[in-house]
């Protein structure tokens, strides 16, 4: 992200323009990113706010696999029957 | 149901990388498909029990409801029981059969009474479901304590637009330019949902551990 390089940053806008930053962000780690040390040194409610937000988006990735319950254990059986009836028609 | 041009094809369901990463293939996923292809009903059984909790969790978690989930997830195996002919192994099976589930929930969706209306407008919360922040304030940060139930009972109480964008991008891992195609919306609007899901999540999250808290010191 050429573009913020060089850019000297106020709190303010630092965060108005964390959507867009995150996203570019390698792996989405912005507080790894060395361009932005400096404002998140001098913005402690930035770098917590930062901090906050990478660690909801990486406990998110946890959740890709479930460990809550399944659906219903007669749904495979109500699944069979409508494939079996929808074959028999045609 | 029929979802022409919703990516049902191959063609139209290119994954990125990290689908790949993210969706390894599952022992015993291959063979079986390679059956239920050719018409074995015992393979599509496999299949089903294979992929039905991750098929349903993310129904639910799309939904909100668990009725309406087993109706989706019921879809999907159905959709897929229909559609399996044209998988093609160019991707993760499971990235492609969640994108067949994602595609029917949003249609889903749309009927119940988001047609009208594109989900760009539809799907922004009102102001007393958007994330409360004042620039420069400074809030108490989380524990770090805060584990995958935690969030999961966070996410569920979403507002419903925030909940589709977070979880197609931060759980099932959809780039935003997947998922303003899926939504109807732009890229920007796109990211612009993630993080107000991110601050409400993170609003929710402070809020339960405070509760907690509270709770403990009585």
């Amino acid at each position: 992200m050429p573009e913020h390089d060089e850019k000297r940053w106020t709190c303010e806008e630092f965060e108005k323009a964390l959507p867009d930053l995150f996203e570019r962000a390698e792996g989405g780690k912005l507080s790894a990113d060395p361009r932005f040390a400096a404002i998140l040194r001098d913005c402690p409610q930035a770098a917590e706010l930062v901090r906050d937000l990478e660690y909801i988006a990486e406990t998110a990735r946890m959740l890709l696999e479930p460990e809550g319950e399944g659906p219903s254990s007669d749904l495979w059986g109500k699944i069979e029957r409508e494939i079996t009836s929808k074959d028999s028609i045609q | 149901m029929e979802v022409q041009g919703y990516g049902m094809t191959q063609n139209n369901t290119t994954p990125v990388a990290g689908h790949f990463k993210r969706n390894p293939p599952i022992a015993g996923e291959a063979d079986a498909l390679e059956r239920a292809k050719n018409g074995d009903p015992d393979a599509f059984s496999k299949l089903y029990a294979l992929h039905k909790r991750r098929v349903y969790t993310l129904c639910l978690r799309m939904l909100g409801n668990v009725s309406e989930a087993e109706d989706m997830t019921q879809e999907a195996f159905l959709h897929l029981y229909r559609k399996l002919g044209s998988f093609r192994g160019e991707s993760a099976f499971s990235t492609w059969l969640h994108r067949l589930t994602v595609n029917l929930v949003l249609m889903h969706l749309r009927k119940k009474g988001l047609q009208l209306v594109s989900l760009e407008e539809t799907i922004n919360p009102s102001e007393e479901d958007a994330p409360k922040r004042d620039f420069g304030s400074r809030d108490p940060r989380l524990s770090g304590s805060v584990d995958r139930v935690a969030l999961e009972r966070a996410v569920a109480t979403l507002p419903p637009g925030y909940r589709l964008v977070f979880v197609l991008h931060d759980v099932e891992g959809y780039e935003h330019n997947e998922i303003a195609e899926m939504l109807e919306c732009s890229t920007g609007n796109s990211k612009s949902q993630l993080h107000k899901a991110r601050l409400k999540l993170r609003e929710i999250l402070r809020q339960n551990e405070h509760a907690a808290l509270v709770q403990e010191s009585k």
